[in-house]
C-alpha cells in the first residue's frame, strides 16, 4: 500500500486477517497494558501491603478465573466444580513440595499440569452431556474433591490441612507482600498472554465455533468431544496454577476454603467482568476482590452515626456480592468489559456521539 | 459515563479509609472472633467476653497506664480466612498478643506466631497446643506462643471419660462399657479422638468406631440410630452446643440414650434450654460459676465488666463469657508483669506467662481456675469439674458429680 494514503488514514484500518487478530487491539492499547506492567513492577515501592494483598488476590483468583472463562465464556460449557481445581492445585503444590523437597518455583507449574490431568478426566462428562446435566455432573465433582480434601490425610494434611513453604529463588525467600506482588504478576502476564493466544489459535477458535452452535462446528469437522474435554483441562490448568499461587502466598491450605461458594464467586467474576472476554475477566475479579473492601470502607465512613451498621458488617457485604450480579444481569449482562468498550468508544466519537 | 466516575471515586474514597493508622502509645491486641459461622453459638458469648473485659481494662486505667487497643474482626470459623487476617494486622496492627478462636485457624497459625514472636490465646483449648518445646514425641509442631485458660480437650475427655469409669463402678453394672466418640469430621471434635480412646481403653472401655455429625446443626437421626445399634453406654460429644440440642433431640427421638459426655464448647444454659428433657443427664465439663452464682467473689468485677456492653445489667451471661473474661485477664496480667521487666514485647508476654504458678487474676477469684505456666508445658489447669445438666421446667440446675484431677503426663504433652 502506498505510503502517502497510510498517513492519511483516520482510526483503525485493517486491511487483513493478521491485522484483525493481533494480541492488543490497537497501537495505543498495547502501550498501555506494558505501562500498567511496568507501574504495577514498581508498585510495591509506594503501595501499603494492605493494597498490594489486594493486587495479589486479585492475581490469583484472576488466573483461576480466566480457566472459568475459557470453559464457560468461550466454549459455552458450565463448571460448578471450578473451586474445587483451584484447591487441587493448592493441595498437590504444598504436597508436591512438602514430600518430595522439589522447590516452590517448579511445584506450581507441575501443580497446574496434575490439575489439567484431573480436569480431562473430570471433563469427560462434557462430551457427553450438556446444560443443566453438565452442571450436576460437574457439581459432583465439587463435592467428590471437596471431601476427597478433607478425608485425603497422606495428600491434604485431612481436616487440619497443610502448612505450605514460601516461595524461593536460590534461597531467597518471596516471604512477604511486596516480593510475592512480584511472583503473582509474572504468572498474571503469563497465563493472561497465554489464554489470549489461545484464542487467536486454531484451539481456540474451535472453542468458539463449540460455544456458538455446535452443530455446525461438528459440520466443519471439529470434533467436538476433544474440544470440550480439552476445554475443561485447560480451565483446570488455570484453576491449579491459580490455586498453587494461592497456597504458596497464604502459606497455609484448608480443605474448608474450597466450597461451593468459592465456585459461585469464580462465575459470578466471569458473568460481572463479561463472558468470553480475557480483559474482562481481570475486571470482574478486581470488582469481585474489591467489591467487599469497598462495602467496608463505606459502612465505616457512616459507620460512626449508625452504630449498627457495623455490627453487621459480614451480612452487608455477602449481601453486597448478591446484589451487583443481580444488577449486572440486569442492567449490563455482557459484563465490565462491554462497558468498557462503550466508555472507549465514547471518547473516540466525542463529542458526536449518537 | 458519569455512573463509572462516581463509582470510580467512590471507590478510592473508600479504599483510603479502609487502612487506617494506629496510635504508637497503645497495646496493639488482635481479636479473632467468631461471631457468624457454625460456632458462633458459643463464639458470640466469649467473643463478647473477651471484648467486655478489654474495654473494662481500659476503663480502670488499662495495663500499667497503657490502653489496649485491639482490633475484633469476625472470620466466620474459616481457617483461611483467619491466616490472612492474621497476616494483615502483621502489616498495620503489629499486635503484640491475640485473642483467638477455633482449633483449625490456631493450630494453622502455630508456626506463623512462633516465627513472628506473637502470644496467641485461643479459645482451642486442643492438647495439640500445649508443648511449648517439641519434646514430647506425640508432638507434630512446637507451640511455643499458643496458651489458653483452661483444661485442653484432651484432658477434658481423660476426666469424662474418668468420672465415667467410677459412674460405671458406682452403678454396680457388670461387664465392660462401651465408649464411642462423635463429632464432625473437623479438627476441633478431632483433636481430642484419640488421645481420649488411648485412655478410655487403658481403664477398660471397649472403644467403638467414631461417629460423625455435622458441626452445623442438622438433623441427626441416622447418626443416634447408629449410635444405638453400637450399643454404646458413654459417647463423647465433640462438637458444639447448637449442634449437640439438634443431636440430642434426634437421639431421643429414636430413643438412643447412652450417658452423654460434652465437650467444654458442647453443653451450656441455652443448650439446656433449648433441648429441654432430651438434655437431662448430660454430664458437662463446667470452666466457669454461671451467672446466678453468687458465691464467687470475682462474679462481682464479672457483673461490672458485662456493663461495658449491657449498661442496665439484665443480660444473662453464660458459662463461655466467664472463660472469655478470665483469657483476657490472664493476657492482662502478663502484660503488667512484662511491662515491669521493661517492654511489653510478644516475647516478654509470653516469658511473663511462663512464670505464673497457680495464678488467679486479681479480682476474678472463684471465676477463673488457678492456672500455671512453664517454659516446658502449656497445660495451665488440668482439673476438670463434671457436672450434670437437669432441665427442670426451665429452672435449670447444673449439678456437681466430681472434680478430676488428670494427672499431668509427661506422654500426653502435646496430645
Amino acid at each position: 500500500m502506498a505510503s502517502a494514503h497510510s498517513r492519511m488514514n483516520c482510526g483503525e484500518f485493517r486491511t487483513n486477517y493478521q491485522q484483525d487478530t493481533t494480541i492488543f487491539p490497537t497501537p495505543l492499547a498495547r502501550r498501555i497494558a506494558v505501562l500498567s506492567v511496568i507501574f504495577l513492577l514498581v508498585a510495591p515501592y509506594f503501595l501499603n501491603p494492605y493494597y498490594l494483598n489486594l493486587g495479589i488476590q486479585i492475581g490469583y483468583y484472576g488466573i483461576a478465573a480466566l480457566g472459568l472463562n475459557i470453559v464457560v465464556g468461550f466454549t459455552g460449557q458450565i463448571s460448578l466444580g471450578h473451586a474445587a481445581f483451584f484447591g487441587f492445585g493448592a493441595f498437590a503444590s504444598t504436597w508436591l513440595n512438602n514430600t518430595t523437597g522439589l522447590p516452590v518455583f517448579f511445584c506450581i507449574p507441575l501443580a497446574g499440569m496434575m490439575t489439567m490431568a484431573l480436569g480431562l478426566i473430570v471433563g469427560i462428562p462434557a462430551g457427553r452431556i450438556k446444560g443443566l446435566y453438565l452442571a450436576i455432573a460437574t457439581l459432583a465433582s465439587q463435592y467428590i474433591l471437596e471431601d476427597f480434601f478433607a478425608r485425603a490425610d497422606w495428600f491434604t494434611g485431612g481436616s487440619y490441612g497443610a502448612m505450605a513453604t514460601p516461595f524461593s529463588i536460590f534461597g531467597f525467600e518471596f516471604n512477604n507482600d511486596q516480593r510475592y506482588f512480584y511472583v503473582v504478576l509474572f504468572y498474571v502476564v503469563i497465563m493472561f498472554l497465554f489464554g489470549t493466544n489461545l484464542m487467536r489459535s486454531r484451539d481456540g477458535r474451535a472453542f468458539v465455533a463449540v460455544r456458538d452452535h455446535y452443530l455446525s462446528a461438528e459440520i466443519m469437522g471439529i470434533n467436538l468431544t476433544k474440544y470440550r474435554i480439552l476445554s475443561f483441562g485447560i480451565a483446570s490448568l488455570y484453576a491449579g496454577v491459580g490455586g498453587a499461587i494461592f497456597a504458596h502466598y497464604l502459606g497455609f491450605v484448608s480443605a474448608e476454603g474450597f466450597t461451593i461458594g468459592l465456585s459461585i464467586q469464580f462465575l459470578g467474576m466471569i458473568i460481572i467482568g463479561g463472558l468470553g472476554s480475557v480483559i474482562g475477566t481481570l475486571l470482574g475479579t478486581a470488582f469481585m476482590v474489591l467489591l467487599p473492601e469497598v462495602m467496608a470502607g463505606g459502612v465505616g465512613l457512616v459507620g460512626d452515626s449508625l452504630p449498627g451498621l457495623t455490627q453487621s458488617l459480614a451480612y452487608i457485604r455477602e449481601m453486597a456480592i448478591g446484589l451487583a450480579i443481580i444488577l449486572f444481569l440486569i442492567f449490563e449482562p455482557d459484563g465490565l468489559a462491554h462497558r468498557w468498550k462503550m466508555i472507549k468508544a465514547y471518547w473516540k466519537l466525542y463529542p458526536f456521539s449518537y | 459515563m458519569r455512573k463509572s466516575i462516581i463509582l470510580g471515586s467512590l471507590l478510592v474514597v473508600s479504599l483510603a479509609f479502609a487502612g487506617s493508622a494506629f496510635a504508637a502509645d497503645k497495646i496493639p491486641v488482635g481479636h479473632l472472633a467468631c461471631y457468624t459461622g457454625p460456632t458462633s453459638d458459643v463464639g458470640g458469648p466469649y467473643g463478647n467476653g473477651v471484648a467486655d473485659a478489654m474495654n473494662y481494662i481500659n476503663k480502670t486505667g488499662g495495663v500499667n497506664g497503657k490502653m489496649l487497643d485491639y482490633d475484633t474482626v469476625d472470620y466466620s470459623y474459616k481457617a483461611p480466612q483467619a491466616v490472612a487476617i492474621y497476616k494483615g494486622w502483621l502489616s498495620n496492627l503489629k499486635p503484640v498478643a491475640i485473642q483467638g478462636w477455633g482449633t483449625a485457624d490456631t493450630e494453622a497459625l502455630v508456626q506463623f506466631i512462633a516465627k513472628d514472636k506473637v502470644p496467641y490465646f485461643s479459645a482451642s483449648y486442643s492438647g495439640h497446643l500445649t508443648d511449648p518445646t517439641g519434646k514430647s514425641p506425640r508432638t507434630k509442631s512446637p507451640a511455643p506462643y499458643n496458651f489458653f485458660y483452661g483444661p485442653s480437650y484432651s484432658d477434658t475427655c481423660r476426666g469424662l471419660v474418668q468420672w465415667a469409669a467410677d459412674d460405671w463402678k458406682a452403678k454396680g453394672k457388670k461387664g465392660q462399657p462401651k465408649f464411642i466418640h462423635m463429632g464432625a469430621n473437623h479438627p476441633y471434635p478431632n483433636a481430642p479422638k484419640a488421645a481420649c480412646a488411648a485412655y478410655a481403653k487403658e481403664l477398660g472401655f471397649e472403644v467403638l468406631n467414631p461417629i460423625v455429625y455435622s458441626l452445623k446443626p442438622a438433623d441427626a437421626k441416622a447418626q443416634c440410630l447408629t449410635l444405638k445399634d453400637s450399643g454404646a453406654n458413654y459417647a463423647y460429644l465433640g462438637n458444639t452446643a447448637g449442634s449437640n440440642i439438634s443431636l440430642l433431640n434426634s437421639c431421643r427421638t429414636v430413643s438412643a440414650n447412652p450417658q452423654f459426655l460434652a465437650n467444654v464448647w458442647g453443653w451450656d444454659e441455652n443448650s439446656i434450654k433449648a433441648a429441654k428433657e432430651a438434655g437431662d443427664g448430660v454430664a458437662v465439663f463446667v470452666g466457669a460459676p454461671t451467672w446466678k452464682d453468687t458465691e464467687a467473689p470475682g462474679m462481682k468485677t464479672v457483673r461490672e465488666i458485662s456493663k461495658m456492653s449491657d449498661p442496665t445489667g439484665t443480660t444473662y451471661r453464660n458459662l463461655h463469657y466467664m472463660r472469655g473474661v478470665c483469657s483476657a485477664y490472664f493476657m492482662k496480667d502478663a502484660m503488667e508483669i512484662a511491662d515491669k521487666r521493661g517492654a511489653i514485647t510478644g516475647e516478654a508476654i509470653k516469658n511473663a506467662m511462663e512464670t505464673m504458678v497457680n495464678h488467679v487474676p486479681a479480682g476474678l477469684e472463684g471465676v477463673c481456675t488457678p492456672s500455671t505456666w512453664t517454659n516446658e508445658d502449656h497445660r495451665g489447669t488440668t482439673s476438670v469439674g463434671v457436672y450434670t445438666s437437669l432441665y427442670n421446667g426451665g429452672d435449670f440446675q447444673l449439678n456437681k458429680q466430681a472434680t478430676i484431677e488428670v494427672p499431668r503426663r509427661p506422654e500426653w504433652l502435646g496430645w
